[in-house]
């Protein structure tokens, strides 16, 4: 059995909005387990991004624990907080957030800076990183000549800089194309079986939302819901369709022919 | 901001002029002061000379042009030769065709006298000693246009002072060049010498030793005079005899200027001559000692305007750079809380992948002083190449104080050009100041962009 990754225990955020205290979200308790792919769900003002920053360190609870890899982020101050950020995290974001002056590699090698000295070190690793999402040979490109798809694969490249124990991916596809959504989607589903990379996102979309192995639906600042994806199967080497056996190589059914990656066809718009 | 740099440059020049003009206008106030003791027993006399007179005929003269006024030009050396017996004084004023004509305007040269005509001061009570003077300027004639008229001036090359050179003069009168520089001075009884100018020294192009043709005569140069005002600086000095033989005056002068036995008998001494020769111009020591101490008070105010410019100067030095750096700083403020302000998303984008809010802060710290840097840099080259100019824009109340007052010129203040140089110093103090502002300018707005909370990278366009 896998280790939990991320333990969520009796979490509440409160804000003030004026003088009005909202509750974002309230004694939500979650589990991920190292490994994991997955999503949450929820309309707009549920907690979903309230959740996020909490999980990622840029937001503090109000009460409640937090506990990343064993350690108790909950009450740590920002100078040991933005350590954990660059160790244990990885975040995406929906406008992929480049540095436009700076090239792909570059920009892969940025969270690098605080802890690999060596420059050569940081170039090679970074290289390899964007020819893990597809990139090799576009290292020396500025974002404004990248697609964004494209761009969103450099973003996820630095997101595995320092290897981190999770991935926070917030509405990752919700600046791209569906061509370039299924890419993205098709990235992450290849990093978490490949390299059983934890990743948690938060998303608007649907589709998207259910190629994860695991969906949880957030109202009003707790869990409501939770629903299984298509991904488990995969993960099991499994035909989410028809339940034969497949290898992750394979980008649709040898037997019944149906897409195992999200495309248009399972996703009829 | 680089031109605000460059500022500071056209300050200091500013205060460098007007503390030299402070210096030049003490040094001139010494000088008349001098002046005025020597001048407490002199009287001077002689025919006015009166630019403005009309209707004046002289005999004998072919090169008179008729409705010239009174200004008739000279003829150089070789015109209007003068009459032994003739008497200008019965025309009352008016100036000779000839080239005692030609003084320049300032000079207000004056007319020949008959030097027999007055050997009865001589006699007069308190008159302890009489020394007739010629003085006569030689030069090219120019031809002005003036209000549709044509006038010929002479301007001088030089002007000749006879001295009488007699011992008893000499010895106890300061009739002689004072300030000899290099050389000797007249003796007494000497004839065929001369004692130049540094200018004459030039023109002539003659030292110590040498020999000058004056007027188709040679004169050997024993000395050179430094001058003591600028009338001097074209004066040449020789016997008194040999002035009048040079320039075909013989026993013509232009002034006569008497020595009584003490300052308490000039008024009445004064008097007697006038009575004597209503014709004369009679100036005592008093008057002129009273003119002096006019032109002094006007020197005294002009060095407390200069005093006061300096002082003003120096507070609007302060001023403006106040003002520099409160506006520099705020630049910078204001052009790097733009910066952070515009880079919100990219800062907190830094933060959510593991950037510390030192390395931020320096960040942005570095950058702010890069940007004034540069723009030091680019100020100080626009600073070089404008500095003249723009110190010629903020120093018009300086030059001012150019040119010459009641006919005497201070020396040295018009004369001082102000031109900002850029040194090294101040290239150095300029890009220091640059680094510091940055730093100054950028604290706050990079303190902000610290701050910035990391959720800022999850908001959308």
């Amino acid at each position: 059995m896998s280790k939990p990754v991320l333990q969520i225990q009796k979490l509440s955020k409160t804000y003030m909005l004026g003088k009005r205290p909202v509750n974002a979200l309230t004694d939500l308790n979650l589990q991920v387990n190292q490994g994991e792919f997955v999503a949450i769900m929820g309309p707009s003002g549920s907690g979903k991004t309230t959740l996020l920053n909490v999980i990622g360190c840029i937001d503090k609870a109000t009460t409640g624990q937090v506990l990343l890899d064993g350690i108790d982020v909950s009450q740590m101050a920002e100078n040991q907080l933005y350590k954990i950020r660059r160790d244990k995290m990885g975040f995406i974001f929906q406008t992929f957030n480049l540095l436009p002056y700076l090239n792909a590699r570059e920009n892969v090698e940025l969270p690098m800076e605080g802890k690999i000295k060596s420059k050569s070190e940081r170039k090679k690793r970074a290289s390899e990183l964007l020819a893990m999402v597809g990139l090799s040979g576009r290292e020396n490109h500025r974002p404004q000549r990248l697609s964004a798809g494209e761009q969103q694969r450099v973003a996820i490249a630095r997101a595995l800089a320092n290897d981190p124990a999770i991935i926070l991916a917030d509405e990752p596809t919700g600046n791209l194309d569906t061509k370039n959504k299924h890419e993205i989607i098709k990235v992450l589903a290849h990093l978490n079986l490949a390299r059983g990379t934890t990743i948690i996102m938060v998303t608007h979309d649907s589709q998207a939302a259910n190629h994860t192995e695991r969906m949880l639906l957030l109202k009003d600042g707790r869990i409501v819901k939770e629903k299984e994806g298509l991904h488990l199967a995969k993960k099991n080497h499994k035909c989410p369709h028809c339940g034969s056996s497949i290898t992750l190589k394979d980008d649709m059914c040898p037997s019944c022919k149906m897409p195992l990656y999200a495309s248009e066809e399972i996703f009829p718009s | 901001m680089a031109i605000m740099i460059s500022i500071p440059a056209g300050v200091m020049a500013n205060q460098q002029t007007a503390n030299e003009l402070a210096n030049n206008l003490s040094d001139t106030i010494n000088q008349t002061g001098q002046s005025i003791n020597e001048t407490l027993i002199q009287i001077d006399c002689s025919l006015a000379s009166d630019f403005a007179g009309f209707g004046f005929r002289p005999p004998d003269s072919s090169s008179f042009t008729p409705g010239q006024g009174g200004f008739v030009p000279g003829q150089g050396s070789n015109g209007g030769e003068i009459p032994p017996n003739f008497d200008p004084s019965q025309f009352g004023g008016g100036v000779m065709p000839g080239r005692f004509g030609g003084g320049s305007f300032g000079g207000g040269e004056a007319n020949p006298m008959n030097e027999s005509l007055y050997t009865d001061i001589n006699s007069i009570d308190g008159v302890a000693a009489v020394a007739p003077m010629l003085q006569v300027s030689e030069g090219q004639n120019v031809t002005r246009e003036f209000m549709d008229r044509s006038f010929t001036i002479l301007v001088p090359d030089y002007v000749i002072q006879g001295i009488p050179l007699t011992s008893e003069l000499i010895d106890k009168y300061s009739i002689l060049p004072s300030n000899i520089t290099a050389g000797r001075n007249l003796n007494a009884g000497e004839t065929g010498v001369v004692v130049l100018s540094q200018n004459n020294s030039a023109f002539f192009d003659a030292g110590i030793g040498d020999s000058i043709t004056i007027l188709n005569q040679t004169f050997t140069v024993v000395g050179i005079h430094g001058g003591t005002g600028v009338s001097d600086q074209t004066s040449l000095y020789m016997n008194l005899n040999d002035a009048q033989t040079v320039t075909n005056n013989t026993g013509y002068i232009t002034s006569l200027r008497v020595f009584t036995d003490s300052s308490d008998v000039v008024s009445q001494v004064a008097n007697d001559i006038g009575e004597l020769h209503s014709e004369l111009t009679v100036s005592t020591g008093q008057e002129r000692l009273t003119q002096l101490q006019q032109i002094q008070s006007t020197y005294d105010a002009v060095l407390e305007n200069a005093q006061a410019s300096v002082n003003s100067t120096q507070m609007v030095a302060l001023e403006e750079i106040i003002v520099v750096v409160a506006a520099t700083s705020l630049i910078v403020l204001f052009v790097m809380l733009y910066t952070v302000r515009e880079r919100t998303k990219e800062i907190g984008t830094l933060k959510a992948i593991g950037f510390s809010n030192a390395t931020v802060m320096g960040q942005f710290m570095l950058e702010g002083v890069l940007l004034s840097v540069i723009a030091g840099v680019v100020g100080i080259v626009i600073g070089t190449v404008a500095a003249p100019t723009l110190s010629s824009l903020l120093l018009p109340s300086v030059n001012l104080f150019s040119g010459s007052t009641g006919g005497f010129v201070m020396r040295g203040a018009g004369a001082t050009t102000t031109v900002a140089s850029v040194s090294l110093e101040l290239i150095l103090l300029a890009f220091g100041a640059a680094l510091l502002l940055g730093a100054i300018g950028s604290l706050y707005p990079a303190w902000r962009a610290a701050k910035i909370r990391p959720a800022e990278a999850m908001k959308y366009e």
